[in-house]
């Protein structure tokens, strides 16, 4: 288990982290989530104590990670895909980390088979693609065997294939008991294997908690209806304070629930053809949520007025 | 651990080209220059000279050379961001920092070994096919100590300015400006201001000064040079240690 526990972060006048508290538990995939720059990645570093926090602690399974005795047998982590020397060969950089632990090169050669780089582990670094740097980030990740799991942005540049693999390995070790953290900024992919989310936003926690607790807080639902007598409906619920939102074939009907506006067409003899309750995606949940926290804002739109 | 950080170390540096090739350069480059000396120098028969005071000469080259893998051996870990991958799989910063400072003394002791065997021994082995009469070492044998002091001693303070500028042309412009063109200036401009020679004080010029054949005169002892060099280097570990242990990777 990771307890992170008031940790904060400050660069110059910037808190990067500002008095974060969660937990990650074993046997769950935990999702990490923020807008860029909202200190996803300042957080993993002072989990692995690469950066020095201010103040606050990261435990694993109790201890500071500096405590840990053979700590890649704990902690697996992937930072960044490019942590390696270009010049080197995939099974000499991977060598090199396992001399650290007096791991066999056996071991490397089985994790390279595990990340499908069998074929390619005497290529230099510096021709590898960034899926294939990514695989090789996650090799580093699970050379040790541990039982927690770190991961900033693993499906980053990984094809289909390999980011259905990705999603594969997260899942197979939480369900060996692992604790898994992951941050990424693929929701789709996210909402298809975490369990539990952590969101933040300039720093700071928004939420903490099973995905389906932040898409009841924060998804937008609306029941969603189709029928010939769809204006005269539309009159009974407004009446009762709902919402109209008209679409082509229907309606989208807000602040009011699928069952209210079943009973509602029941009692006034109207005819449903559709009557759906709908719910927003992770990803609208999460722009919803993080909406205040966005530090970076880009527009959009061509903007041919200063191009004459 | 500790041999375990030592041993990946070694592995690192044996793993990747530029240092190879600059170590290959700082030991076979002077046996080549050495070699071709021993063939076609002393014409009319005379040597006058120890060999080990030709080979000498080659200290401050194979000497900043050596530097020049401590900076890489360094340096490279930043600019690759493998010091990351470095420091998770070694917290204990200090432990990293002795294997590397070990690592590169153990490297310029194998190659100060391997320079000497291979200068000294195709030395012999040419000019006694010449046929001529020379001494391999005879008194000089302060030389070779000399060897075992400043490569390493430079080898340390590449790795520590690596550590400190971690970027490779910070550390390399210091490296090599710093003995070249820094000293001269400032040493000399000091000298010509007050009619003293302070060239004495300058710091790679004592450590230069240990694998000259004949010692300057207007210089410090052997032994005063040796000390105030690794003063100066000692100064640069102490500096690279703290901000290695203290900074955000």
């Amino acid at each position: 288990m990771i307890v992170v526990d008031r940790l904060t972060k400050t660069y110059g006048s910037k808190k990067a982290v500002d008095d974060l508290s969660f937990t990650v538990t074993p046997g769950r995939v935990t999702g990490f989530l923020g807008p860029n720059g909202s200190g996803k990645s300042t957080t993993m570093r002072c989990m692995l104590g690469l950066d020095a926090a201010d103040a606050g602690s990261v435990t694993f399974d109790g201890k500071k990670y500096s405590d840990l005795d053979q700590p890649l047998t704990h902690v697996g982590s992937l930072l960044d895909a490019g942590d390696a020397h270009k010049g080197r060969s995939a099974q000499n950089h991977l060598r090199w980390i396992a001399m650290t632990h007096g791991f066999p090169k056996s071991r490397v050669d089985e994790v390279l088979h595990q990340v499908g780089m069998s074929d390619v582990a005497k290529t230099k670094v510096g021709k590898f693609s960034l899926g294939m740097r990514q695989r090789l980030g996650l090799a580093v990740a699970l050379l040790g065997n541990p039982h927690t799991v770190i991961l900033d942005e693993p499906a980053n540049g990984l094809d289909p294939e390999g980011i259905r693999w990705t999603r594969d390995v997260m899942r197979s070790l939480a369900d060996a008991g692992r604790s898994v953290l992951v941050s990424s900024h693929q929701l789709v992919e996210l909402s298809l294997v975490a369990d539990d989310l952590v969101v933040i936003g300039q720093g700071k926690l928004i939420s903490a908690g099973p995905i389906a607790q932040f898409m009841t807080q924060h998804a937008k639902s609306w029941v969603r209806v189709v029928s010939p007598q769809f204006d005269a409906l539309a009159t009974l619920v407004t009446a009762q304070g709902g919402t109209v939102e008209r679409t082509n074939d229907g309606g989208d009907f807000h602040a009011v629930t699928a069952i209210q506006v079943g009973e509602i067409a029941a009692t006034n003899n109207i005819v449903l053809h559709e009557l759906s309750p709908q719910t927003g995606s992770l990803e609208q949940a999460f722009l919803d949520a993080t909406d205040a926290s966005v530090e970076f804002r880009g527009e959009t739109g061509s903007s041919s007025e200063g191009i004459k | 651990m500790m041999l375990n950080v030592f041993r990946s170390e070694l592995f690192k540096l044996r793993t990747t080209r530029a240092p190879k090739v600059v170590l290959i350069c700082a030991v076979f480059l002077p046996m080549v220059i050495q070699a071709l000396i021993a063939q076609f120098a002393f014409k009319d028969g005379v040597v006058g000279s120890t060999v080990i005071a030709n080979v000498s000469g080659f200290g401050p080259l194979v000497a900043l050379l050596i530097g020049v893998v401590g900076v890489l051996c360094s340096t490279q870990e930043y600019s690759q961001g493998t010091i990351r991958i470095t420091l998770v799989a070694t917290p204990q910063r200090w432990t990293v920092l002795l294997a590397k400072l070990v690592t590169m003394v153990a490297v310029a002791i194998g190659a100060v070994v391997v320079l000497m065997i291979g200068c000294l021994g195709l030395s012999q082995i040419i000019m006694n096919a010449r046929g001529l009469q020379f001494e391999l070492i005879g008194e000089n044998d302060r030389i070779i100590l000399a060897f075992f002091v400043l490569v390493p001693l430079m080898a340390i303070l590449g790795l520590a300015l690596g550590v400190i500028f971690k970027s490779p042309p910070g550390a390399l412009s210091a490296l090599l400006l710093w003995p070249t063109i820094i000293e001269g200036l400032i040493f000399g401009l000091l000298t010509v201001a007050t009619d003293k020679n302070f060239f004495r004080w300058a710091p790679v010029q004592n450590g230069f000064q240990l694998v000259r054949d004949v010692l300057d005169s207007e210089m410090n002892s052997w032994g005063v040079s040796a000390m105030y060099f690794t003063a100066f280097v000692t100064v640069f570990v102490v500096l690279s240690a703290v901000l290695f242990v203290k900074r955000d990777a």
